[in-house]
């Protein structure tokens, strides 16, 4: 096991490795930037060490700062968390090369994974459904024309690299699709640093349905269930929750069942977890894999009791997972709801201010990961993430119950949250019927809905 | 909403005449009428007395940034960032950081755990932002050398810049790491070197490569507050300088 680890993120996140660390026996230096010198992981932490200024480029996103902070604090590994450098592979190669461990999967797995073109590709070879999509990166117009001739329209066109949903647009015409293409290109352009783009059938109803795994070096996994992660805005998730509603227990088992066989066949390591859209008939197709902890793992670790983060970072050091499927049983039912400082009656637009005034629920089944505290303030720099609140019920109905009750207690004042979407998204008929796909909130718009609840 | 609670605060990055304009835009905040004349006149009086003073006072010295308060105004000229002195590094753009765990302590590891005290206390207080803190109708200026302190990210919260300046002792300065590494300071380091404002002092040493550390102002070299082969975090204070140019005085007529 590590002897002391540094902690390269912030917000929720930084905590939550923080309880980890503890929880190990592991101490935990936390890098933080200069707008974050009075977040609460920076003041918990056994050592906290300035990076940088706000700019996350020259703090969270800088492979050096990391590193030298790592070195000189005399930690032996980094936990990059989510999002900033959690899936760079060269920023995993360097951290090796200054004899410092990454917690995640070692910089050639990450190279092996990081295309989710060539990703489809692999995966697929291992028995995993693709949607049908380009065959390749689109060469130029031209390619792109004809190969969404072959697919079929509507198709997304998607961007190799990245995420949440930049550099991505859905296209029902040929006429449409040049200047679309030109977009997406300069958007993944400016997010990423890379403008490779490719095509994919879209699937007009669908669920976001992922499955976590866990394998560690010596090629031992397992899975641990799903996660329907349909409710999102922007293709953003807001509210995940497991089991997933929609499918049966035997469809289920089926999804995790093929996903852990691919990724252990295809030589993956540590947690990880492979997200599929399920369309209206049931067929899930896979889309891609994400070489991290989740921000919404807290789910799968409320149904299993098991510490995903105390277990990413035990594989990482080497020990092997002494878990077998047989070991893994899943109880009861569990949602997810992220807290965001962001505007629901205002296209989601993201908020920063000064909490006022902070109350975190409590009760059966009730879980708060948060950074925030009375005084703290949000920065404007990075994401409008403030925390999530997890629920646990022996059955969905508890759970939901439960999580009007504790969305009812939570008070965040001071600076303009999500909770108004999270009360109304448990007033909807979709919802409560587990119905929801991942338009649900986009085909009306936030405002809408909104209006739409409070008029019931 | 980054203005939220600064309402009687005009900003004055643009020309006087902007000043004036904020004064127009003002009325639908729905003051009475009697209050927006008092407004126009208070604001026609500061640009034409204080306004002109300020952008001399700017212009003339190593100063990013100028605040003056008067009554219940308050006026902040700033350089555009990238522009003047000692852009790109934040100098003084850490008041929050002068605490007494910082000073003296010659080791890299104590240094990061001083933090940690002084931090506690800081979270409520430290996030009011620039402007807070004023006391009553008293005038006070707050300077900071740093051009791309609070603009470069332009919300206008002031982020951290405001507090004051480590008890605004004017004829001091202090170079400040620029990265986190280990510190290795150069020759012109040794107390009682002439620098001036950009001179390298030394550098701090990021995975084998050397990061300048620069001076922020003319000055004399005074005493190294970190042992030399110590680790260093970024913006942590390094070596005094005591300074030369003045820089001391406030804009003449502010009252």
């Amino acid at each position: 096991m590590f002897r002391r680890i540094l902690i390269a993120n912030r917000g929720e996140i930084a905590l939550r490795i923080l309880r980890a660390c503890r929880t190990l026996g592991v101490e935990a230096v936390v890098a933080y930037s200069e707008a974050d010198r009075d977040s609460l992981p920076a003041q918990l932490a056994d050592e906290a060490i300035c990076i940088g200024p706000a700019d996350a480029r020259r703090s969270y996103l800088s492979a050096p700062a990391v590193i030298s902070a790592a070195l000189v604090t005399g930690c032996d590994a980094i936990h990059p968390g989510y999002g900033f450098l959690s899936e760079d592979e060269t920023f995993a190669e360097v951290v090796r090369a200054h004899d410092l461990t990454f917690i995640g999967p070692p910089p050639d797995v990450l190279d092996r994974f990081a295309s989710k073109e060539g990703t489809r590709r692999l995966l697929g070879g291992f028995g995993l459904p693709t949607i049908p999509g380009s065959d390749t990166m689109l060469r130029d117009d031209q390619h792109a024309l004809s190969e969404a001739d072959r697919i079929g329209y509507p198709v997304l066109i998607k961007p190799s690299a990245g995420g949440g949903g930049k550099g991505m647009r859905m296209v029902r015409t040929s006429r449409e699709l040049e200047s679309a293409i030109k977009i997406c290109r300069s958007e993944a352009k400016s997010a990423f640093g890379d403008d490779s783009l490719y095509l994919e059938k879209w699937l007009d109803d669908n669920r976001h349905v992922e499955v976590q795994v866990a394998v560690d070096r010596y090629g031992a996994g397992v899975h641990l269930g799903e996660r329907d992660c349909s409710v999102q805005r922007r293709h953003q998730k807001i509210l995940e929750e497991a089991p997933t509603p929609s499918m049966s227990a035997e469809a289920r088992a089926n999804l995790a069942d093929i996903a852990i066989r691919a990724v252990v066949a295809a030589g993956y390591e540590n947690v990880g977890t492979l997200e599929f859209l399920v369309d209206g008939a049931g067929n899930a197709y896979f889309i891609e894999i994400n070489c991290r902890i989740q921000v919404e793992h807290p789910v799968t670790e409320v149904l299993t009791g098991i510490d995903l983060v105390a277990l990413q970072i035990r594989i990482a050091a080497g020990e092997p997972l002494g878990l077998r499927q047989s070991d893994i049983t899943t109880r009861g039912h569990a949602i997810e709801f992220r807290i965001n400082a962001e505007d629901p009656a205002h296209d989601f637009r993201p908020g920063a201010g000064v909490i006022e005034r902070y109350h975190a629920p409590g009760g059966p089944g009730v879980r708060m990961d948060s950074h925030i505290y009375p005084g703290y303030e949000v920065p404007p720099y990075y994401d409008s993430l403030l925390g999530k609140l997890i629920v646990w019920g022996p059955d969905r109905a508890t759970a939901i119950a439960r999580s009007r009750a504790a969305l009812e207690e939570l008070l965040v004042d001071g600076v303009t949250t999500n909770i108004e979407i999270h009360r109304a998204l448990l007033d909807n008929e979709t919802f409560l019927e587990g119905r929801m796909t991942t338009n649900l909130l986009d085909r009306v718009g936030g405002a809408a809905f909104l209006a739409a609840a409070a008029a019931r | 909403m980054p203005d939220a609670g600064r309402q009687r605060e005009r900003p004055t990055d643009a020309a006087p005449s902007r000043a004036s304009d904020g004064a127009s835009d003002g009325a639908s905040d729905g003051a009475s009428d009697a209050s927006r004349l008092a407004d126009h006149s208070a604001i026609a009086r500061l640009t034409e007395d204080l306004l002109p003073a300020l952008i001399a006072k700017l212009s003339t010295t190593q100063l990013g940034e100028l605040e003056v308060r008067e009554g219940e105004w308050h006026i902040r000229l700033r350089r555009p960032y990238g522009v003047g002195p000692g852009e790109g590094r934040r100098a003084t753009d850490k008041p929050s950081r002068s605490q007494p765990g910082h000073e003296g302590h010659g080791h890299g590891r104590a240094a990061v755990e001083g933090h940690r005290g002084s931090r506690s206390s800081g979270g409520a207080s430290g996030s009011a932002g620039a402007t807070s803190g004023g006391s009553g109708g008293a005038t006070g200026i707050t300077a900071g050398s740093g051009a791309a302190s609070a603009s470069s990210n332009g919300t206008g919260s002031g982020g951290r810049s405001g507090g004051g300046d480590g008890g605004s002792d004017r004829s001091r300065s202090i170079a400040t790491s620029p990265a986190v590494g280990i510190f290795q300071p150069g020759p012109r380091a040794a107390s009682g070197t002439r620098v001036r404002a950009g001179d390298s002092l030394g550098a701090v040493d990021v995975l084998g490569v050397p990061q300048e550390i620069e001076a922020p102002a003319d000055g004399i070299v005074g005493s190294t507050l970190v042992e030399a082969g110590m680790a260093v975090e970024y913006g942590q204070e390094l070596i005094r300088l005591e300074l030369t140019a003045p820089t001391n005085a406030g804009p003449a007529g502010v009252r």
